[in-house]
């Protein structure tokens, strides 16, 4: 939760409580809130006031703004060491470790496991994967059958990718039939993926994508997510909500006032207001 | 298709073979090998219901028994042989995957004796070993075979205290699902409580995704049903851990939330007078609509707690219409391929909603939800099925709508009758309700229930041999005929005969009784007619009820049966008299008559029949009124009612007067004129003589 003290212009203080579920628990995440918060103060000020014609903010108001507010660089560090450890950058989240002092909140060793799996997926290593999940922690793919239905399809399309036509059959009916059984999606996704079999050019059939490499990019964050979870972890970083928070606030702005915008994300610079 | 049978049969050759290989490895002398298929048939096993099935059925439970205690045997041997921990892990985690979401599975490790050599593991020094004993040991708590944990013994509440103070997550886990698979009585609740764990449980709120979620589902065990720990929990610390919990009630995750809303709801129904602040309120029905649109399992459950959070309340149920529980709900009911869970968990939060408040019903029946739900009747689950008719049935409550006769037409009545014949009991009985229902109805369209084979049915299943489908069975005749017209009551009474309906009044169940009194006292209710049905074959309706009302233990029974004599007494003479002798043996056996124990009776409603009774037998205008007064007199009923002037109960009171005047009359009446004492029969035969006359 984040309560911020905003200042209107009557020099009255007023209380804002503001809950997103996305930006809960961790303090890491108010560093890059605060630009998002100059946006929102802007906008109860604004509203205070009842502008009726839209308000010019100049760049020099707008960054002197900006100056204004605080942000502790242990945030901001806290922040970058959630992306490297959510998204699995072992050594860097070791060497930024080692010059910010950031302590990560998650033990770095078992990040090198998350990886493992993940890059065994990745490589179409499914079995492997497998046997790897269970080793770190047996009851992930035991609680949750829809991700393991995922990596035993992901089983049987490399399977078909390699031309092993009986094997993938044997698989198919061994393994995959009884969970169809259990549950009527499985089938129906089942039923797609045998489909491959049926088509002599699978490139160009109408479940062609299963063969893709996105597919197994799918199967693999859904398994990194599971371990993340099953570890307490998050499953994302918090970055790319910040700034689905800071595109909202913009778009929020934009209907009563012009401001200096950040339109490209990659530089965050400032542009002039179109007045 | 011969080349398709034969790859069929060499894959199940080939899985056989790999299936008894494994199990024949984990015999080898080669600890390698034995390690090696340890960790083949782990990874077979999970996630894999079919192979836990089949191996299973092999025997490999046991194998694995013996290779655990072998493999601790050994480690109390050497503490240092991380070859032997490795075995140990391997070997638990298969045991633990066995017993993972699947009965008999932990039946068989029970069976084999691994329970205690896994409760070893806990206190082993290996990290990795314990944290493996406590999360096959967790499995077998989530399940309800699990053996009882004893909290009485002091020994067990210290180890169990030891486990929720413990460092590791999934120990800690475990020590709270220990409580939430053993912990029943209030004097468990009690005792856990005064062990500190609440304290305990309190602070791994504050913990990791696991211990919230498991201290949550704790909490909600041990304050169930018991105010006084309640109480407790919500005065210490000036109410910081219920606050926590309210916080949850917006966590991140789904689970949590779903969880922290349980909790608070137990509470809740546990000590109405706590949670009441409107915005905590709001909060959960809003969080259980928004979980309901979760995929996963948390979904399925969040209409069950929204059911549970509204069930008889009908302020609950007005804030979550308020807050368009019934459009969501309705939503969700679309959606496609909905699993059976799912499907009859919203039925039911429907069902709720709709138990008390027109305004929800008349919701309700302006979308289409009605249709959907008629189709579930038809559904492939018997529990979808059975709540279908549920919600059906609290809808059809709605006497705005069965004045209309809104469901009494050809779509609903044909699926209905229809699932009369459910294989399950719970289905039929549920549709008998909804039947109880709708054949209340005030517009004549009761013939499409009959055309429909509905009596039919309803007789049939009066003849059942489980006593809740003939009482559910008698209510919905005794419904149908409420106020029925006098065709379809001989319709109904053909079917029955007079014979079952005897046997009925006499069932060995007295709520049977009841119903079947209540459906002769609505089939004799109305025209002079009807009386007659009592009287068929020799009168044995009339015996039975006579049989009963003697006999009467329950009050509901004296009042159904009182009721059927007093509409049979606003029949002709013969009538009046045939009741006055079941009231009154012949044969004084100097016994008093059962009509003083009810007019002495505590309830009132039983008094008021019986008075009702003795005023249709005393009415002035019927000859043999001033004779039955006597009768009456000489067994002192008319003393008793002459004792009820001031009888508490309004209702009793007023009839008690008319009676008394009526008495008052008849003696009167002795001195006076010939035409006064003709009888109101004796005035219609002299009219319709004179209209014959008039005729001619």
């Amino acid at each position: 939760m984040v309560d911020i003290n905003l200042k209107k212009k009557e020099g009255k203080r007023n209380y804002l409580v503001f809950r997103e579920s996305e930006i809960n628990g961790n303090e890491g995440g108010d560093a890059l809130m605060s630009l998002f918060w100059i946006v929102i103060r802007q906008l109860a000020e604004i509203e205070a006031t009842m502008a009726t014609s839209k308000k010019v903010i100049t760049r020099e108001e707008w960054e002197k703004k900006l100056n204004d507010v605080m942000i502790r660089k242990e945030d901001m560090n806290k922040l970058v060491m959630n992306f490297l450890v959510t998204e699995g950058y072992v050594d860097a989240a070791e060497k930024f470790r080692m010059e910010s002092g950031t302590e990560p909140d998650i033990d770095l060793a078992t990040i090198t496991d998350r990886m493992a799996v993940k890059k065994a997926v990745q490589c179409g290593n499914v079995e492997d994967a497998i046997e790897k999940v269970n080793d770190l922690n047996p009851e992930i793919l035991d609680t949750n059958p829809q991700l393991f239905f995922h990596l035993q399809q992901q089983r049987l399309i490399e399977l078909i990718r390699n031309g092993k036509v009986e094997e993938a059959l044997e698989f198919a009916q061994e393994e995959l039939a009884p969970r169809g059984e259990e549950n009527q999606s499985f089938l129906e996704e089942l039923e797609k993926t045998v489909a491959l079999l049926a088509f002599e050019d699978v490139s160009n059939c109408p479940v062609g994508d299963l063969l893709d490499i996105s597919q197994r990019l799918k199967t693999a964050s859904e398994v990194n997510a599971a371990i993340l979870t099953s570890q307490s972890h998050e499953k994302d970083p918090k970055l790319p909500s910040l700034l689905k928070m800071l595109i909202w606030a913009q778009s929020q702005l934009d209907e009563k006032a012009a401001y200096p915008r950040i339109n490209d994300l990659s530089t965050a610079t400032l542009e002039d207001p179109a007045v | 298709m011969p080349t398709a049978t034969s790859t069929t049969a060499t894959a199940t050759n080939t899985s056989t073979t790999a299936t008894s290989g494994i199990l024949h490895r984990l015999f080898s002398t080669d600890q390698d090998v034995k390690l090696k298929a340890l960790r083949q048939l782990k990874n077979q096993i999970i996630g894999n219901r079919t192979k836990k099935l089949s191996f299973l059925k092999l025997g490999a439970v046991p194998s694995v028994a013996a290779i655990l205690a072998e493999a601790v045997l050994a480690d109390d041997g050497d503490r240092n042989n991380s070859f032997n921990k490795n075995v140990i892990v391997q070997s638990a985690a298969v045991l633990g995957s066995f017993a993972c979401g699947f009965d008999a599975g932990v039946q068989a490790v029970l069976a084999a004796g691994a329970f205690p050599d896994l409760l070893r593991l806990l206190s082993n020094l290996d990290e990795k070993v314990v944290d493996a004993g406590a999360r096959s040991v967790k499995m077998i708590y989530q399940s309800k075979l699990a053996p009882k944990y004893d909290f009485l013994q002091e020994k067990n509440m210290e180890f169990l205290l030891s486990l929720l103070n413990s460092e590791s997550e999934t120990v800690s886990g475990l020590g709270a699902s220990i409580i939430t698979h053993s912990c029943k009585t209030s004097v468990e609740q009690k005792i856990l409580f005064d062990a500190g764990v609440l304290k305990k449980l309190s602070s791994l709120l504050e913990g990791s995704l696991s211990q919230k979620d498991s201290s949550l589902e704790s909490l909600a065990t041990i304050f169930k049903d018991n105010p006084e720990v309640v109480l407790k929990f919500v005065g210490s610390e000036s109410g910081r851990a219920l606050s926590s919990i309210i916080e949850l009630v917006k966590d991140k995750f789904a689970r949590t939330r779903l969880l922290a809303s349980l909790c608070l709801i137990v509470i809740r129904n546990t000590s109405p007078c706590y949670l009441q602040d409107i915005a905590v309120k709001t909060k959960l029905v809003n969080t259980l609509l928004e979980l309901l649109g979760d995929p996963g399992q948390v979904g399925d459950e969040a209409s069950f707690a929204l059911s549970s959070l509204i069930v008889q309340k009908e302020d609950m149920q007005k804030l979550a219409f308020e807050n368009n529980a019934i459009d969501k709900l309705y939503c969700h009911l679309q959606k496609d391929s909905l699993n059976p869970r799912r499907f009859e968990g919203i039925l039911l939060a429907l069902a709720d909603m709709c138990s008390k408040l027109e305004c929800c019903r008349s919701r309700f029946l302006s979308s289409q939800v009605l249709n959907s739900v008629v189709d579930a009747v038809a559904h492939d689950s018997a529990d979808v099925r059975s709540a279908a008719c549920i919600c059906f049935k609290s809808v059809a409550r709605s006497i705005q709508n069965l004045s209309a006769g809104s469901f009494l037409t050809e779509a609903v009545v044909i699926p209905l009758v229809r699932v009369l014949d459910d294989p399950s009991t719970s289905v039929q009985v549920a549709a008998l309700g909804v039947i109880s229902n709708i054949v209340v109805d005030f517009t004549a369209r009761r013939s499409i229930f009959i055309k429909c084979g509905g009596v039919k049915q309803l007789v049939q299943l009066s003849k059942s041999m489980d006593a809740a489908i003939r009482l559910n069975a008698l209510w919905a005749l005794r419904n149908l005929m409420f106020q029925a017209e006098s065709k379809c009551k001989e319709g109904v009474f053909m079917e029955l005969t007079a014979s079952l309906l005897a046997s009925l009044i006499c069932d060995p169940e007295p709520f049977v009784q009841e119903q079947a009194l209540a459906l002769v006292r609505n089939l004799v209710d109305g025209c002079i007619s009807s009386v007659e049905y009592v009287f068929a074959e020799d009168g044995i309706i009339l015996d039975a009820v006579g049989r009963q009302l003697q006999s009467a233990l329950k009050a509901e029974i004296g009042i159904q049966g009182m009721y059927v004599l007093s509409n049979v007494a606003t029949g002709e003479e013969f009538h009046k008299e045939a009741v006055l002798n079941q009231l009154i043996p012949h044969a004084e056996t100097g016994s008093q008559a059962y009509i003083i124990k009810f007019l002495q009776s505590n309830d009132s409603r039983l008094r008021t029949a019986a008075v009702w009774t003795v005023v249709n037998l005393t009415n002035s205008l019927s000859p043999g009124a001033v004779d039955r007064l006597e009768i009456l007199r000489g067994a002192g009923i008319v003393s008793q009612i002459n004792n009820m002037q001031n009888d508490p109960c309004l209702d009793v009171k007023l009839r008690v007067k008319t009676a008394l005047g009526q008495f008052k009359t008849l003696d009167t009446c002795l001195s006076h004129t010939f035409l006064w004492r003709l009888p109101l029969a004796g005035y219609i035969t002299l009219l319709s003589f004179f209209f014959a006359i008039k005729a001619v």
